[in-house]
């Protein structure tokens, strides 16, 4: 067995990862991707038309963070084999975003954990203030290699 | 209710035409440094042979890219005012989409070089009343391959209507 997937167990909390997108962030993930949904950049048309207070942090980018938060924790050689996840509040340029998850089953034949995982940001809105809100969560498979 | 209808129904079974394209390795880094990555597999070729790959390898998640500029890399004629594809967008009487839920199956990784087939359908459309009004449910599945045939990813992604 893999002598990392030894040490994690039900309940083992993956570390958590501070991810603040900003600007740039925005843009070239919308560029790498040729997605030109103007929410992700052009201000006035999102506050005006479409009646956000900001710009919007992509939801598959917060998808990829979940992914991020095991991959920078064991590394790139696990393997994630399935991800869904969920959208329940926008996630706007300037969010501070924290993510992390815990792990809810292990499968040592299979060399294989489960875990949930989630994106959260703190509300800065009056009255409030500090409550953790979530923005996108979900539920992923990985496999570590065998030697 | 009442949103769905047959002119819905019928674009939802309208076929899309497979999309193909061949990963650079600069497709790969472009969208790695997008998100953060610093792991040479995803940048060098030689480190990603020693970890056991072709060539340059892609993130897991790299294949969203595909299917965005597969949708929206074309005549602005074919877009809608807000920058979404319109080939997406079905012919109901709503004024906003919002994401629903992603399902994401893993096949063999994209490396550098590689050849990807996309092919995409709509394999669900339905209608809910929901508290701010009726909702419909566009669920799309898309399916990525490579030039062996192999699965590359599965994903089904549900774009809600209001």
């Amino acid at each position: 067995m893999n002598p990392v997937l030894g040490k994690i167990v039900e309940g083992t909390e993956i570390p958590t990862q501070q991810r603040t997108p900003d600007a740039i962030d925005l843009f070239t993930f919308s560029a790498s991707a040729w997605l030109l949904h103007r929410i992700h950049y052009d201000l006035p048309f999102t506050t005006e038309v479409d009646g956000h207070p900001g710009l919007l942090v992509h939801g598959p980018l917060q998808g990829t963070y979940m992914i991020q938060a095991v991959q920078w924790w064991l590394g790139t050689s696990a393997e994630m084999q399935s991800i869904s996840y969920r959208h329940s509040s926008p996630a706007y340029l300037g969010d501070s975003l924290t993510c992390g998850g815990t792990v809810t089953a292990v499968d040592s034949d299979a060399g294989t954990f489960t875990a949930d995982l989630w994106v959260k940001k703190t509300d800065g809105s009056e009255g409030n203030e500090g409550e953790e809100i979530v923005t996108t969560s979900g539920v992923a498979t990985f496999r570590l290699p065998t030697s | 209710m009442g949103l769905l209808t047959d002119e819905a129904r019928a674009w939802a079974n309208e076929p899309f035409a497979p999309y193909e394209v061949t990963i650079s390795a600069t497709d790969i880094a472009r969208y790695a440094r997008a998100i953060g990555e610093t792991d040479p597999i995803f940048y060098d070729a030689e480190a990603a042979r020693a970890a056991g790959h072709r060539n340059v390898v892609a993130p897991p998640y790299f294949p969203y890219t595909i299917r965005m500029q597969a949708a929206n890399l074309r005549d602005r004629s074919d877009l809608e005012p807000d920058g979404s594809s319109s080939e997406d967008v079905p012919p109901v009487e709503t004024t906003r989409a919002m994401a629903g839920e992603t399902k994401i199956e893993m096949g063999v990784p994209i490396a550098a070089g590689d050849t990807i087939t996309l092919e995409k359908r709509i394999v669900d459309l339905y209608e809910k009343s929901g508290r701010s009004g009726d909702l419909v449910f566009v669920v799309q599945e898309f399916r990525f391959t490579n030039q062996d045939g192999a699965l590359v990813m599965r994903e089904e992604f549900t774009r809600i209507y209001r």
